[in-house]
């Protein structure tokens, strides 16, 4: 059971369908491992439910209804979104976008103990990127110009504020910094979504900087 | 018992329709079985077109009305967003399970795919992802949670009743214009704290458990 979760801003915004795609994905990436937060989502369809029962009708044509009953035979596609069962050890989500396991990834290596791997989710304002930190490794104290989510997947790792584990999900709003470090008994794993690029801000690595663009898509 | 919501718009009497199709259903146990989830039973069943014609008129229009609230879709993408939704609804009916949400829940959920979807067709968005593999339709999959959230989504509707104009009105652009919380508190020339704070409070009138 993770200890941080999405706020409900952010769950009502999932339940309604309004959350850009990239970080909706996160939101159901932490889903997979929070009990609590799918039972909250639930009742926040509910609601919705509630205002589509209310919702001001609109005439459709009889045609609408013949030109669907004709399409019934139509054979449905190959393909829906296969139910997972929450709570394995991959979210659903990550599997529909990675077609294969962590260790398939193109891995871009960004310091001795950081990779970056980036997944396409086709949202253009966000970026989408797998974080690999090696055990007891450090990610150098950075800042953001934009918003941060950061969900970890396998392991775990601690900044000045806590210590992190499978399925947190963590938000961080322009300007914080911090300077996260993996724990010792194990490489981390973690999902992060960005809507602005990193900024390094110790002189060893502030020459990165330029270098770090913003990867949507 | 109270009566389900989706009666109260229609004007039609859901008895007469409901006496017919029982004989099928009647080994279901569903809980609080209403006349729209025997439907989607009968079509599950026996691909029965008159209860899906009957689900269909009562549906569509709702359907029409959320893809024309506060968007900019056109009057064909609203028919086109009609069709594939009550498609969906047909060749996934098996899927549905009374037991976890009424209804109405399950075709909302599918309507708020369709229309993510077409939304994202419709800005030329190049992705992998459907957004039924972002949200699934339906409801929670725990089957301890079963029981209860059929019930749960009854007090939802209950207490909505009671909600001041103020946070009815927030909820309906959040959920049925789809607007962030940022658009809605433009559009309504209202401070983003004061609509997360109305957002919340709704919520907490609904009973609606809040994490951390």
């Amino acid at each position: 059971m993770p200890s941080y979760h999405p706020d409900i801003d952010f769950l009502t915004a999932h339940a309604a369908g309004s959350l850009p795609l990239a970080q909706g994905a996160c939101v159901a990436a932490h889903l997979n491992y929070c009990h609590e937060c799918r039972r909250t989502v639930s009742a926040l369809q509910d609601v919705g439910a509630a205002l589509f029962e209310q919702v001001a009708p609109q005439p459709v044509s009889e045609q609408v209804l013949d030109r669907v009953l004709a399409r019934l035979d139509e054979a449905p596609p190959l393909h829906f979104a296969n139910h997972h069962p929450a709570g394995e050890k991959t979210p659903a989500i990550l599997q529909r976008l990675m077609s294969g396991d962590f260790a398939d990834l193109v891995w871009k290596k960004v310091t001795r103990t950081l990779s970056i791997s980036y997944l396409k989710t086709g949202d253009p304002g966000h970026e989408f990127a797998l974080y690999h930190i090696r055990a007891g490794g450090r990610i150098p104290l950075h800042g953001h110009r934009g918003d941060e989510i950061t969900l970890v997947l396998q392991g775990g790792f601690s900044d000045a504020d806590g210590d992190y584990h499978a399925g947190d999900f963590l938000f961080r709003r322009a300007g914080e910094e911090h300077a996260p470090t993996a724990l010792q008994s194990e490489d981390c794993i973690c999902l992060g979504v960005l809507d602005a690029p990193l900024r390094f801000r110790g002189w060893a690595y502030r020459w990165m900087n330029p270098f770090l663009r913003l990867q949507p898509g | 018992m109270a009566p389900m919501g989706p009666h109260k718009d229609t004007g039609i009497d859901p008895g007469k329709d409901k006496a017919s199709d029982k004989g099928s259903d009647s080994q279901h146990s569903a809980p609080r079985a209403d006349e729209w989830s025997e439907c989607l039973q009968a079509i599950a069943l026996h691909a029965d077109r008159a209860a899906y014609t009957r689900l269909f008129r009562h549906f569509a229009p709702l359907i029409k009305g959320f893809a024309l609230a506060g968007s900019s879709l056109s009057a064909n993408h609203a028919d086109e967003l009609v069709q594939e939704v009550m498609i969906k609804v047909w060749q996934k009916s098996a899927a549905y399970d009374p037991a976890k949400a009424a209804a109405s829940t399950w075709i909302y959920t599918i309507a708020r795919n369709c229309r993510t979807d077409l939304f994202r067709r419709l800005q030329k968005f190049d992705t992998p992802l459907a957004a039924e593999d972002v949200a699934p339709d339906g409801a929670a999959e725990e089957p301890f949670e079963q029981i209860h959230s059929r019930r749960n989504g009854q007090r939802v509707r209950d207490l909505m009743a009671g909600l001041p104009v103020d946070q009815s009105q927030i909820l309906a652009k959040v959920y049925m214009e789809g607007k962030s919380h940022a658009e809605t508190a433009a559009e309504l020339d209202l401070p983003l704290g004061t609509v997360k704070s109305r957002v919340r409070l709704a919520l907490q009138k609904l009973q609606i458990q809040m994490t951390s």
